[in-house]
């Protein structure tokens, strides 16, 4: 229970107070913040316009007269409501958030690189090499012009990765789903994605780096 | 309820502006009726502080006499008086930011602290402080502007936004806001300024789509790509220079027109100074014709050079480049492509070049919006503002983000990310922290500011010290370290120990800018100022609190009489009565007490009318929108 700085009233935590529509500081995980079900499939039209009707009702723009307190409390409400949203907005950080919830996270010592993307990623990271040891400028423009088709590439198969999690993401909200099994398939796309983002980064660099010399 | 006033506190010109009848207005409070406060700050040997066009006259410059010499009139620096420009430039920046080339035009106190200070007469001058002596003129021109035009009772300017460069760090938005208080100010909100330029636009046409705001001014360089939908007026990315402007490219112009002359003259203040203004004013001709003839006139000697618009374009082209690569990184962070942006609008007194103009348009393949005035649309978007924090302009909401990511010195030197660049604000982020080694009672811990990998590269914010904690084996005590952004863009941090829950006291040194001590100081230091001792200043602020609170309350209860009750009325003349008997007397400590309990037993009443005030305007808003 939580209670409200404003009116003083007892009630279930969330954003708003139920008599007096005051913003309420509440701890609150990302769905109940914005009043969601726990489902991992979301309308993101939808999910962008609760975001903006629960802006509009607890912003401190709302507040700037009101009781310090009550300021702090809005400060606070809209913060959370402002991580939750782009927690939620994002599939990636959705799916690291799932699985924090889950009690599981990313293995952070497993440097390995997933078997999905690991000769992808060990041609790409060979290209970058060679770009970077060139010293013939005539050579280093040629790998630079390899590199940018496989920025290509890369961009289509995170595509295809993220559309992987989507469908992935359904499976969770089906009634029968095996928890066991889904962790691990949820912990494989994601370490792929982060791979591929990490690539993605170190790739567009180079590209830039190359650009300007 | 007083109305809260926006404020453009701008590099080379200041405003301030009003709603009026629903409309952002701005109030004239410069020369001949003018709404631009040139900021520009003169201080005489003896403190006398002059602000705006006089203050120009008083800047070090050569001058033709009538019998032809020409002679160095103005305040030289240091001892001799001093007349501060584009103080924007040094807010928040630390001694060892400062560059050599600022040395040759002012004179610095001691630059080893973290704020650096002006040296003027015997008196050592924070940013803030000067800052504040252009917000306090904006605020007396308002009240006397507003007094002769209305006739009305008194209103007084002590609520106000202040706009800021989005770029702007947290060491330059609290010393922004440290001016605000030093002025006398009750700063509600600092507002972005782009953001603020796009509320201005948003007002009468509530489009729908994505905005690109180009925000080029005398001093600093703002990019910033909204989305507004419904009312919401949502920042998808920003992005900057705070110390790239119209500045840059006059001094480039005086580089150019003072090439042929010795090192000594190019470095005295007087030809600097006078050069700078030839430059500034070729600069403007340009805009509207091809060429033009530029002319220093110095002693026993005259600089004549003539300048083109293309040669002018040569030497704006570098900084006009680094804009357009800020504007590449900001739409890349909005994940748009510059197609995708349906409107772009220009902002800023350096937007009036045509080549940026053109620069510009190439960009975003589309011509940029100009229909309010660049000079004005910071500040009228910032009384928009206003309005919409005094809860009278409908559903309009501002989502605004923060410019630089935030983040902790870890082992080794490293910048741990914990809030992302262009995150929503107000936002927060909880990390856990521990002892390294057994019966350790304090962790100390390094906030940054910035974008690069290692700590070094990054902006030291602060390093505080969580403590004093329980002696444990080390990794035992878990301390919770809340670190928030708040609708400022400013940050704000508390810790609690997770087993006890009790909360810790953190003490924060900033790396830069002022401690709640020092403005203090500095707020008793300006009172300080005159003859009267700081007792009797005191005790004379103190009455005129009294003054005012006693003034607004008879002024509420003539309007809003009916809004109290018999029982609240006794209560509030009970306090009245000794308020105005201990006005009478010198104990300052029992005005002030008074004053705040005067102000307790009044604040449900003060609620009240502030409802039906919005009541009204909400009403007649209904009314004006059905004739």
């Amino acid at each position: 229970m939580i209670e409200c700085l404003s009116c003083g009233r007892q009630q279930e935590p969330s954003l708003i107070c139920a008599e007096c529509g005051a913003p309420l500081a509440a701890p609150l995980d990302c769905f109940a913040a914005l009043g969601l079900p726990r489902k991992l499939t979301i309308d993101l039209d939808a999910l962008e316009r609760r975001y903006h009707e629960l802006s509009r009702k607890i912003h401190p723009d709302r507040f700037a007269s009101s009781k310090p307190k009550v300021r702090d409390a809005s400060v606070r409400a809209t913060a959370t409501l402002t991580r939750s949203y782009r927690t939620l907005r994002d599939p990636v950080a959705r799916g690291l958030y799932w699985l924090e919830q889950n009690g599981e996270k990313l293995a952070e010592n497993n440097k390995r690189v997933p078997p999905e993307v690991a000769e992808l990623v060990f041609e790409v990271q060979e290209q970058l090499a060679e770009m970077q040891l060139a010293t013939d400028p005539e050579v280093a423009v040629e790998r630079a012009t390899e590199i940018a088709a496989r920025r290509v590439e890369l961009q289509f198969t995170m595509d295809e990765r993220l559309a992987a999690l989507d469908r992935h993401f359904a499976k969770w909200d089906q009634p029968a789903a095996d928890k066991t099994i889904l962790t691990t398939e949820l912990k494989t796309l994601l370490s792929n994605i982060a791979y591929l983002r990490t690539l993605i980064r170190d790739v567009d660099r180079a590209l830039e780096n190359a650009k300007a010399a | 309820m007083s109305r809260i006033f926006g404020i453009d506190l701008g590099t080379t010109n200041s405003l301030i502006a009003a709603m009026e009848n629903g409309e952002p207005r701005v109030i004239a409070v410069g020369h001949n009726g003018s709404a631009l406060l040139p900021s520009v700050v003169a201080i005489a040997p003896d403190g006398a502080v002059t602000v705006g066009e006089r203050a120009i006259e008083m800047e070090p410059h050569l001058t033709v006499e009538r019998d032809g010499r020409v002679s160095a009139v103005g305040f030289a620096g240091g001892e001799y008086g001093a007349v501060i420009r584009s103080v924007k430039r040094y807010m928040g920046l630390g001694g060892d930011e400062i560059a050599p080339e600022d040395r040759a035009r002012y004179t610095f106190a001691d630059l080893s602290g973290p704020v650096v200070r002006f040296q003027i007469g015997k008196r050592a001058f924070t940013p803030s402080q000067i800052s504040a002596e252009i917000l306090r003129a904006l605020k007396d021109g308002a009240e006397r502007a507003i007094g002769q035009h209305q006739k009305l009772e008194d209103e007084k300017v002590e609520r106000v936004v202040i706009t800021v460069p989005a770029y702007f760090n947290d060491g330059q938005r609290q010393a922004t806001k440290d001016a605000g208080r030093l002025a006398g100010l009750d700063v509600v909100r600092l507002v972005n300024e782009p953001t603020a330029a796009s509320l201005a636009y948003g007002l009468n046409k509530m489009a729908t789509g994505n905005v690109a705001v180009f925000d080029f001014g005398g001093g600093t360089f703002d990019i910033s790509i909204l989305s507004i939908k419904e009312g919401i007026f949502e920042v998808l990315a920003t992005n900057g220079d705070t110390h790239l402007g119209g500045d840059d490219i006059d001094r480039a112009v005086v580089d150019w027109l003072l090439a042929e002359m010795p090192d000594t003259l190019k470095l005295d203040r007087h030809v600097w100074n006078s050069a700078r203004m030839a430059a500034e004013d070729a600069k403007k001709r340009l805009t509207d014709v091809a060429e033009t003839e530029v002319v220093v006139e110095l002693p026993g000697h005259s600089i004549r050079k003539h300048l083109t618009r293309i040669a002018l374009e040569d030497m704006a082209a570098p900084f006009i480049t680094r804009t357009l690569k800020r504007c590449e990184l900001a739409i890349a962070d909005a994940k748009l492509k510059p197609g995708e942006i349906d409107a772009v609008v220009l902002v800023g007194g350096s937007t009036r070049m045509p080549a940026v103009r053109q620069a510009v348009a190439e960009m975003f393949h589309r011509e940029p919006l100009c229909s309010i005035n660049p000079d004005q649309v910071v500040a009228l978007g910032a009384a928009v503002q206003a309005s919409v924090l005094m809860g009278t302009q409908g559903d309009m909401l501002l989502l605004d983000v923060v410019p630089l990511s935030l983040g902790i010195e870890t082992m080794g030197g490293v910048m741990e990310r914990l809030i992302h660049r262009n995150t929503t604000i107000p936002t927060s982020v909880t990390e856990g922290f521990t002892t390294a080694v057994d019966n350790q009672t304090h962790v100390d811990i390094h906030v940054l500011q910035g974008e690069r990998e290692l700590a070094k590269d990054c902006r030291s914010l602060a390093r505080f010290k969580l403590g004093p904690i329980q002696a444990q084996p080390a990794g035992v005590p878990r301390i919770e370290v809340t670190f928030l952004i708040d609708a400022n863009g400013i940050l704000n941090v508390n810790a609690r120990d997770e087993r006890t829950g009790r909360e810790h006291s953190v003490d924060v040194k900033p790396s830069y800018g002022l401690t709640d001590d020092e403005i203090e100081r500095m707020l008793e230091e300006a009172i300080d100022l005159g003859e009267q001792d700081l007792e009797e200043r005191l005790l004379i602020s103190a009455r005129n609190d009294a003054d005012q609170i006693l003034g607004a309350l008879r002024k509420q209860l003539g309007e809003y009489g009916a809004l109290v009750s018999a029982g609240e009325h006794a209560r509030m003349d009970e306090v009245v009565e000794r308020l105005e008997a201990a006005r009478t007397g010198t104990d300052r400590e029992l005005i002030a007490k008074l004053v705040e309990e005067l102000n307790e037993v009044t604040t449900p009443f003060a609620e009240r009318i502030m409802d039906a005030a919005i009541k009204l305007a909400l009403e007649k808003k209904s009314v004006e929108e059905l004739s």
